[in-house]
């Protein structure tokens, strides 16, 4: 909202030598948020009035003509002008070289300087409206027309700022900091906050007084809706160009001046915040009566857009039907026409929830709606009768009123509270005097009276639609206007009641530094919705996924129930760039299914966990390494998070997985995950090119901390161990895991074997069909003795033999 | 003679101590040693020599021969033992290896920085759920029926779970307040704790909005606080995140929750409070809104607003990590670019 300064004035004397940075800052400290403030002559620096003195043609250009322009210095001044309104005696606005102006009130900003036109020398630019910034408050019926101020009696040179009153100061209040006030949404909210402030005394709108007698009368059949509406019908009126002032303050505000009708009503609107409409009264039938719309009502807006009315509708009517959509937009009939002479002149109240309502259904808010939507006090009314009767007296002078009527159906009960005084002080955390207490209120229109320990607190009209309703709200109004800056901070008191001990929290923490610090990978964050071509190539289906009702885009309305669509999607981002990483991501996944809730028995909310999925890439890697560093990512991650160990089975194969290369996750009995390379085709349709992709995800909510670290201390070997590898053939498709059973399982393969490892495995050259090397790193010692070298070899042929006679496996020869 | 080999001797433990590479230890080597060494030429003339002598010179030749070998070989160990193990040519402006390429999420970087500090404050950590309904997003914390928040312009509701009660109504929540009225309905009071998470919005994204973001809110309630107490959780939070005590300053603020509510601006860090584009020229920066809970969410908990207050803050972390780094844009945060994630290792 934009506010001027010099209208504020009307209505509180702030005092000339006013500081206005302090003032924009107390606002912002105790009320509402000034975003700038504008000394708006800036804006017309180095422009002044000029008087076309003589005209003459441009000797190399038909269009353009050499101007002799008084700019009040002595030596007319030569400017060339392309205007095509030029007349000599004309008063005009002279950019001179400095100012900044826009050309054809378009682009960037341009700083003007002396210059030669088509070879004629011209000094600084004879302005049109929008060049300057004020097509709104003067617009140009033509292209090329220049502004022309001869309406403006001054003498050439005074400076344009001066001679179009716009030596003020304009406010640009953040609208959402004041979402709360109705009261603040007009000059007179913000002059009233200001007085109360500074101590200012604030002026009072006398009472408009009628003796008018008619059979005029205003119907409310809804008045929950409409809590009072005044009609008043004058006569002697007619559509007119307002007189400047009011168009300038309009435009300072930010809206456009119409004609005098039109811009009665929006002034009063700015002024005191309650929106106000004139109906031209030739076209009301009979009476008017506000009552709710009826199913299949049609009314044509004054913005030719014609609407279908429901029953939750408010409107006007007159015996003919709908003629505005009450407190939104008036109806193109029956408003303000150029042949106007007598109108209807709407004051009224509506209630907040139903104008909000109607303005979205019809996607229609307007300067009107967005006031009443933050409920408007019905007592307001008066002052907007006030003024608005002020200036039709005053712009027409021979104005009748021929028809009065307000009608107040249902009166504002104003808020009291009682406030104890014992409390206010503890929660404010500081003692202030009674006196100090009740002046603050007071000055702010609550009327106080104390009695012992209980403050009992009356909140004026203008805070009694919903703002101040219960004592915390009177104790935000002490404390902002002492000043929030001037309480001291006040640590709260520790109490220790024992070390924070949260295992899950801490569970999840350890597995992302894990995986981010000793894995090297990197965590992403995606959106918990996905794209159906990822949804399409990675889940089993779409059943049990959740949707949005109104998603970020059409084909992205399923929200995830893995986290490994987006995941894919990362991957095909990145590949452009890397052609090796490893990501990973945690985040909640949503299922269709479990409905309950642990805090409301009335509430149902869906099943939701909290999964983490990886995916390992590269283009260089073979599958193999690539696949045993996800999956030793994965083995290492219990030992190293402090958590309860899973394993690896095989036992069902996730959908987007390799038909070989995939294994779950369990732990214990339970399911808690899967990995697996990225079938050729899935990858194909995710987009993804060159890369192989290896993804795991599991259920982190399965997943069990320990309560402590569990490492256990063996001692260390007190005798020698030896290295020892060994190669042997097997059979293709025999297991790693049987070998190791094989050798460490329940009955040993040789007594002093301590361990056994995986070093590689080789298919290929030298190797027969049908089999493959591995080669096993044994760990062979003893707890009693050094082992000869002929012990060690005598373990190393144990197992062997062992190799051979359970997997078949032979001494590779070469 | 015996004099002429003493004075060769001596001669050559001189010249082998003051040799410096391998090269001139050779040379030495065959100077004196060699087959025409000057020791060698000796032994040639042993034959001519009295045989009187012979043995004892020829003795002593051999002596100094073997002194010779032996002072060569330790200047050798010498100076292998004092020489490096590569060439003089090494280049040591070669980078290093980068020991692992990971990181966390710079948002998850922030977050942590923060549990770290509330936890040391005596803070729990709690994490809510992402969906919610319309009776912890909205209800409980005493927004009006209608208001605007809770209309599909605004927030992601669930197909299928658009209507209906407020309990069965389903969103994304849009924010995270309503999480602290879950926690303090399975807690028992005084409550000090903090709830960081995801958000959603359903609005039209640009550079400074997300339909997805991070927030972070702290509580506490108990007894005895005034609302002033909030401004030292405040401060510790931020003096946390930019490693300097930040002036910071409270000011009237609206949002249902809360009563009294506050915005709390803190010094611009990039011009010192002197004003600057960053700060729009006014010296402050919009960092949290906060405030007292609302007596009807602490109801809506199961707590009496008579016996008991609070303070609350909700810190925008993508606007915090924005400021950290000088971040332009809160889309990056989840477009999953590597390219941008890698910077915050």
């Amino acid at each position: 909202m934009k506010l001027s300064l010099s209208w504020i004035k009307d209505y509180v004397a702030i005092p000339e030598d006013m500081d206005l940075k302090k003032l924009a800052y107390d606002l912002t400290m105790s009320t509402v948020e000034v975003e700038d403030v504008e000394e708006l002559a800036r804006r017309f620096d180095k422009m002044v009035v000029g008087i076309l003195e003589r005209l003459e043609p441009h000797p190399n250009a038909d269009k353009l003509r050499v101007c002799k322009v008084d700019i009040g210095d002595g030596e007319p001044k030569n400017i060339v002008c392309g205007g095509i309104n030029l007349e000599e005696g004309m008063r005009v606005a002279v950019s001179c070289p400095g100012a900044v102006v826009r050309w054809h009130g378009e682009g960037e900003p341009v700083v003007i300087k002396n210059s030669k036109l088509r070879g004629v020398e011209s000094f600084g630019m004879i302005c049109a409206s929008d060049e300057i910034g004020l097509g709104d408050l003067f617009p140009a019926s033509q292209e090329a027309e220049i502004l022309d101020l001869s309406a403006f009696d001054v003498p050439a040179g005074t400076p344009l700022a001066k001679a179009l009153d716009m030596e003020d100061v304009l406010l640009e209040i953040d609208n959402k900091s004041m979402t709360n006030r109705p009261d603040l949404w007009g000059h007179y909210g913000i002059a009233r906050e200001i007085a109360a402030l500074y101590d200012l005394p604030l002026k009072q709108f006398a009472p408009f007084e009628t003796n008018a007698e008619s059979d005029f009368k205003v119907e409310i059949t809804a008045p929950e809706r409409c809590s009072r509406y005044i009609g008043v019908e004058m006569s002697g009126v007619e559509v007119k160009p307002s007189p400047y002032r009011m168009q300038n303050r309009i435009w300072k505000a930010g809206m456009r001046p119409i004609n005098a009708l039109v811009d009665i009503t929006n002034y009063v609107m700015l002024a005191t915040g309650n929106p106000t409409h004139a109906f031209d009264a030739d076209n009301i039938q009979d009476h008017i009566v506000v009552r709710q719309a009826l199913e299949g009502e049609k009314l044509l807006l004054l913005n030719d857009k014609e609407i279908d009315l429901c029953a939750d509708d408010l409107v006007i009517t007159d015996a003919q039907g709908p003629v505005a959509l009450a407190g939104v937009m008036g109806g193109a009939k029956d408003s303000i026409l150029p042949d106007t002479k007598r109108v209807i002149l709407e004051i009224a109240n509506f209630e907040s929830t139903g104008i909000r309502r109607t303005a979205l259904r019809y996607d229609t808010r307007t300067e009107a709606s967005s006031r009443y939507e933050k409920a408007v006090d019905p007592e307001r009314c008066d002052q907007a009768l006030s003024l608005s009767m002020q200036y039709f007296k005053e712009l027409y002078p021979q104005m009748k009123v021929t028809g009065f009527c307000d009608r107040y159906v249902k009166k504002l009960k104003r808020a009291e509270i009682d406030v104890s005084l014992t409390w206010l002080a503890k929660r404010l955390g500081k003692d202030l005097s009674n006196d100090a207490i009740s002046r603050k209120l007071t000055n702010l229109g609550f009327e106080v009276q104390i009695d012992g320990d209980t403050m009992h607190v009356t909140a004026p009209a203008w805070r009694s639609t919903g703002d101040i309703s219960i004592k915390d709200d009177v104790m935000e109004e002490v404390a902002r206007m002492y000043g929030y800056d001037n309480f001291e901070a006040t640590s709260f008191t520790t109490a220790f009641e024992g070390a924070i001990n949260q295992k899950d929290q801490d569970l999840i923490r350890n597995i992302k530094e894990y995986l981010a610090v000793r894995c090297g990978m990197q965590e992403v964050y995606t959106y918990p919705w996905m794209s159906d071509t990822f949804v399409h190539a990675v889940l089993p289906g779409t059943e049990g996924v959740l949707r949005l009702s109104t998603p970020p885009a059409p084909d992205q309305g399923y929200i995830r129930s893995s986290l490994l669509p987006n995941l894919c999607e990362a991957v095909a981002k990145n590949e452009r760039y890397f052609d090796e990483f490893s990501i990973f991501e945690e985040a909640q996944v949503f299922f269709d299914r479990n409905y309950r809730s642990l805090y409301d028995e009335t509430e149902s909310l869906p099943e939701q966990r909290r999964h983490i999925g990886a995916a390992f890439a590269s283009s260089e890697k073979s599958i193999s390494g690539l696949f045993r560093e996800a999956k030793g990512v994965l083995e290492f991650m219990p030992r190293y998070t402090h958590m309860e160990g899973f394993d690896f089975r095989k036992e069902e194969k996730p959908v987007w997985a390799d038909n070989v290369v995939w294994l779950n996750l369990y732990l214990g009995d339970e399911k808690i995950g899967d990995m697996g390379l990225v079938a050729k085709k899935v990858s194909l349709e995710c987009g993804i090119k060159n890369l192989s992709v290896i993804l795991f995800e599991l259920d982190a909510s399965k997943l069990k901390p320990l309560k402590s670290r569990t490492n256990r201390f063996t001692h260390l070997a007190e005798y020698p161990e030896t290295d020892y590898d060994i190669s042997m053939l097997f059979d293709s498709d025999s297991k790693w895991v049987d070998i190791y059973d094989a050798i460490m399982g329940q009955k040993k393969a040789a007594a002093l074997v301590k361990e056994a490892s995986f070093v590689d495995e080789y298919r290929g050259r030298q190797i027969p069909e049908g089999k493959k090397s591995v080669t096993i790193r044994l760990t062979i010692g003893s707890d009693e003795k050094t082992l000869t070298s002929q012990e060690i070899e005598q373990t190393a042929e144990q197992v062997m033999k062992k190799l051979g006679k359970k997997l078949g496996a032979e001494l590779r020869t070469q | 003679m015996k004099d002429k080999i003493n004075g060769i001797l001596s001669e050559a433990q001189e010249r082998i101590g003051a040799a410096a590479n391998e090269n001139e230890l050779q040379n030495l080597k065959s100077a004196y040693i060699g087959k025409q060494g000057s020791l060698s030429l000796f032994m040639k003339e042993i034959p001519k020599l009295d045989p009187q002598i012979r043995p004892e010179m020829g003795k002593l030749l051999n002596q100094a021969k073997n002194q010779i070998t032996d002072l060569i070989d330790a200047k050798r160990m010498d100076l292998k033992l004092k020489a490096s193990e590569v060439s003089p040519d090494f280049d040591c402006s070669v980078p290093g290896i980068m020991p692992s390429s990971g990181g966390l999420h710079p948002i998850t970087q922030m977050c942590y920085d923060l549990n770290d500090t509330f936890r040391s404050m005596g803070f729990e950590i709690f994490a809510g759920d992402d969906i919610t309904s319309e009776l912890y997003a909205f209800d409980k914390l005493n927004f009006p029926p209608n208001h605007p928040a809770r209309e599909s312009m605004d927030t992601y509701w669930l197909e299928g779970h658009d209507s209906g009660k407020t309990s069965e109504k389903l969103c994304l929540r849009p924010h995270l307040t309503g999480e602290s009225v879950r926690y303090m309905q399975t807690h028992k009071p005084p409550y000090r704790f903090v709830y960081p998470g995801r958000v959603y919005r359903n609005e039209t994204t640009d550079a400074h909005h997300e339909r997805a973001f991070f927030q972070y809110e702290a509580l506490i309630v108990d007894k005895d606080i005034t609302f002033t107490s909030g401004k030292v959780m405040i401060k510790s939070i931020l003096s946390k995140v930019f490693g300097t005590d930040v002036p910071v300053r409270m000011r009237s603020g609206f949002f249902p929750f809360v009563e009294p509510g506050f915005e709390i601006d803190m010094q611009c860090q990039v011009c010192g409070g002197k004003g600057c584009s960053v700060c729009k020229h006014v010296g402050w920066i919009e960092v949290m809104p906060g405030g007292s809970p609302h007596p009807n969410v602490l109801r809506a908990a199961g707590l009496d607003p008579d016996e008991y207050t609070g303070f609350y803050v909700n810190i925008g972390l993508d606007r915090l990590v924005m400021m950290r780094y000088g971040v332009d844009d809160v889309r990056l945060f989840h477009s999953a670019d590597l390219r941008f994630l890698r910077q915050f290792r």
